[in-house]
């Protein structure tokens, strides 16, 4: 709401800088976000909070003021009228869409341009002036905060006032010359056919108030809140009054600000009250509500010392009305337009208001040991953040939304997704079921832009069915980390994120991690494998299918993905393995040189190994893999090199061979593995 | 009788003119070798008079020791001139090191925060991104027409709510359901910090995002005030932004709040003279806050007029931006490599 000082000091005299009543009236809860010199005046644009409908104006403004400097509040004075017995014909089809809908009928009217005093005030903030009459109705919105609207009686078929809903289908071409299709959902003035207005939003064109106008009819009136927000919303259009009747009105202005704006037209156009109707009027009895409030309960919640005799004056400024309620108590009524005043808290929130917040003592809370325990998933997140930045990868943060045609490239299809019912875009239409189209996505972006080595990993959220899931995922592409000492940087491949993997199960202390080949959509074929311990499945790990890479537009480039259930991972790594002694005599190492068929894993040969080592066995290292001619077809060459230690004693020769000779026969025997 | 100053002068002068090791090496055969000058004088004692013998067995012993420190001297010496530079490594090549990863900014920022209210005697606690409406609204005082519950304003799910058929889930549009959350399951004292994802429909532009973070904060016992919640701010503020910042608390609104204030902090660019990050006003917006409204106590079944609370929320991203100078929220959720690379 912008608001212009000189207008202002019509209402409460003050001597201060523009900047330091900006700085009293933000402390007081109406924060200025814009000071703007305008020639001799100075123009405040501030930020109203939704419980304050009564600072729409220049008088709520003013009221708060006078309260915060302590000067007295100036209101105009409305002669009272006295309207004649002729009623005019207002209709109202539902009360509670228009809870109070006074007409007043006057003529005749001279329409014309308005006197300076008005223009300026306007103009001042940027308004249009259209005639004396409608500026009239302008000024006083902007002085009251009753939004009010003329229409030319004369065009009124059948001089007649309904206020209901738009049928289906009709039509309305509002002031601003835009047609507009109306439904039931939109509250609307109409005359004996048509609408002529939308109710609190804007006039039509048919009923504008012109310079041939001689007879008006002015509506001061209030609508329902949520019914003016949503036809708003609804018709994309927004107006000075709709801006009003959203936050809502006060039913005893209704009746101020149409008496002010009467009083004002009878001086500028002339003409008399020959008719009038207040529709509703039981309801202006509605005023403030009677709350009790204990001095105790204000210094406690405050952590103050103020005194009853203190806050009777704060409120009393701010036109409350305040009794005693026996010692140390206080008895408040607000004024009807503060209807945000209903409990004791908004009691003490308006005199910790007016006494600055930053006049309230300052203390340190006691923060007391409690019932709520710490959650352990946070810093075991943070664990194993640090694992995987200590190995070189860029964590992440992305969307948790994503579009279904991702899913789709990702051959995620299929799943049951969580779907949003209102996305903005195409880009929110879904939750994430996985990770793995946020991650992808990124190292896309990054390729794109030049960047071709990416390791990155996210510890984020899927939803799936009405769960959320915490994930873990990695991906790389690129090469290995660069070193100027070795000509060639080889590519990062499958072992490279295999072996993250398996530094951050060791360093959560699963030894007993197990890979098994499988197939999945998003690998590329013979690649997959499962990840579990024990019975616990942790994940999957693989190179990403190079068809779905191009469907990506990645082309000519390998990408590895791996995934871990988080919970998972968390509930085994809590596990804390017992500290084992080592022993004191030394080892000694042997390799071992096998032919191993094709068709026989690693894992299969370092089972056998580590079985048959038994208590002798340290370490097993695997030094190479080799393919090529100098092995018998069918096969592959594997190569281990065998820590012997013993807890006991130092070993000899002797134990060592029947020990290495043990492991060779029970290869040979178990796997037909060939020594070379 | 061996004339020890006249000897070792001249060794000495010979060593001194050594050009190469093989000359040092001579020179040492010549004196110490085995048939050198040395063993020789050595075995004169055995001729010696009893008088001469202590003299010469000293003035051989210092000879010796003379001329073995000016050979090492000078083979030293002969070393350094005769060093061949293509062995000399350039020390100002780069060292190779592992690669380190980033922990991503908004991850740093969140537990920067969070580690300050653990300090405080706070806990961490997470909650559930999609929410039902009772917390995310209801239970927070807001009313049942309230804007914010708006499609325009509100991600709903085409998941139902099961507690509440016919009502769908959302996802929760601020932490502050979180406060909800943890004061259904515990009763106070509590002291809780919620950082998460947010989502709203805003149109995504450099200050708007339809995902964000915030993180929530929660104190609730008997006898929490007002001032609590001006010295924990304040405590916070100091330590997250520095000692020298200026804050003010600006009286606001909020449903669950009550009263309810916003924080401002001078703006770091101008120190409260107005610029364009502050937008002229000299102060930034950073949190929102106030004590907790009575009507939140009761939709969680506390006791009637038993606590006090206060609660507190504040933008990640915002933190962040203010922190560091970032201008363009969108570029948090990029990830390309070079915003990554800079934390």
């Amino acid at each position: 709401m912008k608001i212009s000082i000189k207008w202002l000091k019509d209402y409460v005299s003050f001597q201060l800088p523009a900047e330091k009543l900006a700085h009293k009236l933000t402390m007081a809860g109406l924060e200025v976000e814009k000071i703007e010199d305008a020639g001799d005046d100075v123009i405040l644009e501030m930020e109203v909070t939704p419980n304050r409908p009564d600072c729409l104006n220049f008088q709520g403004i003013a009221r708060e003021l006078s309260a915060v400097l302590d000067k007295p509040l100036k209101l105009p004075k409305v002669k009272k009228l006295l309207y004649p017995k002729t009623r005019c014909d207002i209709e109202i089809a539902d009360q509670k869409d228009c809870g109070r809908y006074i007409g007043t009928v006057l003529e005749p009217v001279q329409v014309k341009a308005s006197p300076d005093w008005i223009g300026t005030r306007l103009s001042a903030l940027g308004g249009r002036l259209i005639n004396n009459v409608v500026d009239i109705t302008n000024f006083c919105l902007l002085e009251t905060g009753q939004p009010l609207h003329a229409f030319d009686y004369d065009k009124l078929i059948g001089g007649k006032i309904v206020v209901r809903r738009a049928k289906a289908g009709e039509k309305i071409v509002t002031l601003d010359g835009v047609e507009r299709a109306l439904d039931p959902s939109v509250l609307v003035i109409a005359d004996a056919q048509r609408p002529v207005a939308i109710a609190g939003i804007m006039g039509g064109l048919a009923t504008e108030v012109t310079n041939q106008t001689r007879k008006i009819l002015l509506e001061s009136a209030y609508f329902d809140p949520v019914l003016i927000r949503r036809a708003s919303r609804l018709l994309g259009l927004k107006s000075d009054s709709s801006y009003r009747f959203e936050r809502g009105v006060d039913f005893a202005t209704v009746e101020a600000g149409a008496a002010r704006a009467v009083s004002l037209i009878l001086t500028e156009a002339g003409g008399g009250v020959v008719a009038r109707r207040d529709v509703n009027p039981g309801r202006v009895r509605a005023q403030g509500k009677s709350v009790t409030v204990s001095l105790m309960e204000i210094n406690e919640l405050l952590g103050s010392e103020l005194t009853v005799a203190k806050c009777r004056t704060i409120l009393k400024k701010l036109n409350f009305r305040v009794s005693a309620g026996g010692p140390g108590v206080l008895k408040v009524v607000a004024p009807s337009v503060r209807a945000d005043i209903k409990d004791p808290v908004d009691v003490i929130e308006e005199i910790a208001r007016v006494v600055g917040y930053d006049n309230l003592p300052l203390t340190l809370p006691l923060v007391r040991a409690q019932n709520v325990p710490p959650q352990p998933e946070y810093p075991f997140a943070h664990k194993l953040r640090d694992i995987f930045i200590g190995q070189g990868y860029n964590e992440t943060v992305s969307y948790s939304l994503l579009s279904q045609g991702s899913l789709d490239k990702s051959g995620l299809s299929g799943l049951p997704v969580v779907r949003v019912k209102n996305p903005l875009s195409l880009d929110q239409e879904v939750m994430r079921p996985s990770l793995f189209p946020s991650l992808l996505g990124i190292v896309r972006s990054n390729i794109h832009r030049g960047q071709k080595d990416n390791k990155i990993f996210e510890i984020g959220k899927i939803y799936l069915g009405q769960a959320e899931y915490k994930m873990l995922a990695v991906m790389g592409s690129g090469t290995r980390d660069k070193d100027w000492r070795a000509l060639h940087n080889r590519a990062w491949d499958f072992y490279d994120l295999k072996g993250a993997l398996d530094q951050m199960f060791a360093r959560l202390g699963l030894t007993a991690v197990v890979y098994e080949a499988c197939e999945d959509p998003f690998f590329k074929k013979g690649t997959g494998a499962s990840i579990r311990a024990g019975k616990t499945a942790l994940g999957r790990v693989g190179e990403v299918d190079r068809g779905l890479l191009q469907q990506w537009d990645i082309k000519h480039r390998a990408v590895f993905y791996a995934q871990c259930d988080f919970e998972a991972l968390y509930k085994l790594a809590s596990k804390k393995p017992s500290f084992k002694k080592f022993s004191e005599f030394p080892g000694v190492t042997r390799d071992i040189s096998l032919a191993v068929k094709e068709d026989v894993s690693f894992q299969k040969v370092k089972e056998v190994i580590l079985k048959q080592g038994g208590a002798l066995l340290e370490d097993v290292a695997f030094l190479e893999e080799y393919r090529g001619e100098k092995i018998q077809p069918g096969y592959k060459g594997f190569i281990f090199s065998i820590v012997y230690r013993s807890s006991l004693k130092t070993l000899t020769e002797e134990d060592i061979s029947i020990a290495h000779g043990d492991i060779a026969q029970a290869l040979i025997d178990q796997l037909g593995v060939v020594m070379r | 009788m061996w004339n020890f100053d006249d000897i070792q002068q001249k060794a000495l002068q010979e060593i001194d003119a050594c050009r190469d090791l093989d000359e040092a090496e001579a020179l040492r055969v010549k004196y110490l070798g085995r048939k050198g000058l040395l063993p020789e004088i050595f075995a004169s004692l055995s001729q010696a008079s009893p008088e001469e013998k202590p003299l010469i067995g000293k003035g051989a012993n210092q000879l010796r020791a003379r001329i073995t420190e000016a050979l090492e001297g000078i083979k030293k010496r002969v070393q350094e001139e005769t060093f061949d530079p293509t062995q000399r490594i350039d020390v100002t090549l780069p060292g190779v090191a592992p690669v380190l990863g980033h922990k991503h900014i908004l991850t740093q920022i969140i537990d920067d925060i969070c580690q300050i209210f653990v300090g405080l005697g706070f806990v961490v606690q997470e909650g559930p991104e999609m929410e039902t409406e009772f917390h995310n609204f209801s239970a927070l005082n807001i009313p049942v027409d309230h804007p914010s519950r708006d499609a325009f304003d509100t991600f709903y799910l085409e998941s139902k709510d099961p507690g509440n058929p016919g009502r769908h889930l959302l996802l929760r549009s601020h932490t502050s359901p979180g406060q909800i959350c943890i004061m259904e399951k515990y009763a106070p004292p509590l002291a809780v910090v919620i950082p998460g994802k947010v989502y709203r429909p805003d149109a995504v532009d450099a200050s708007h995002s339809f995902m964000f973070y915030q993180i929530e904060g929660l104190l609730v016992d008997e006898h929490v005030k007002f001032s609590d919640l001006k010295g924990l701010l304040t405590v916070f503020c100091k330590r997250f932004f520095g000692e020298e910042i200026i804050m003010r608390f600006r009286p606001h609104f909020f449903p669950f709040t009550e009263p309810s204030a916003e924080v401002d902090i001078s703006c770091y660019i101008c120190k409260g003279k107005g610029c364009s990050v502050c937008g002229r006003k000299g102060w930034l917006e950073i949190l929102g806050c106030g004590m907790v409204n009575p009507k939140v106590f009761s939709a969680v079944n506390y006791p009637k007029g038993k606590y006090t609370g206060l609660a507190f929320g504040l933008g990640v991203e915002r933190m962040a931006m203010l922190k560091y100078g970032i201008h363009d929220i969108r570029i948090f959720f990029e990830n390309d490599n070079r915003f990554l690379n800079q934390f």
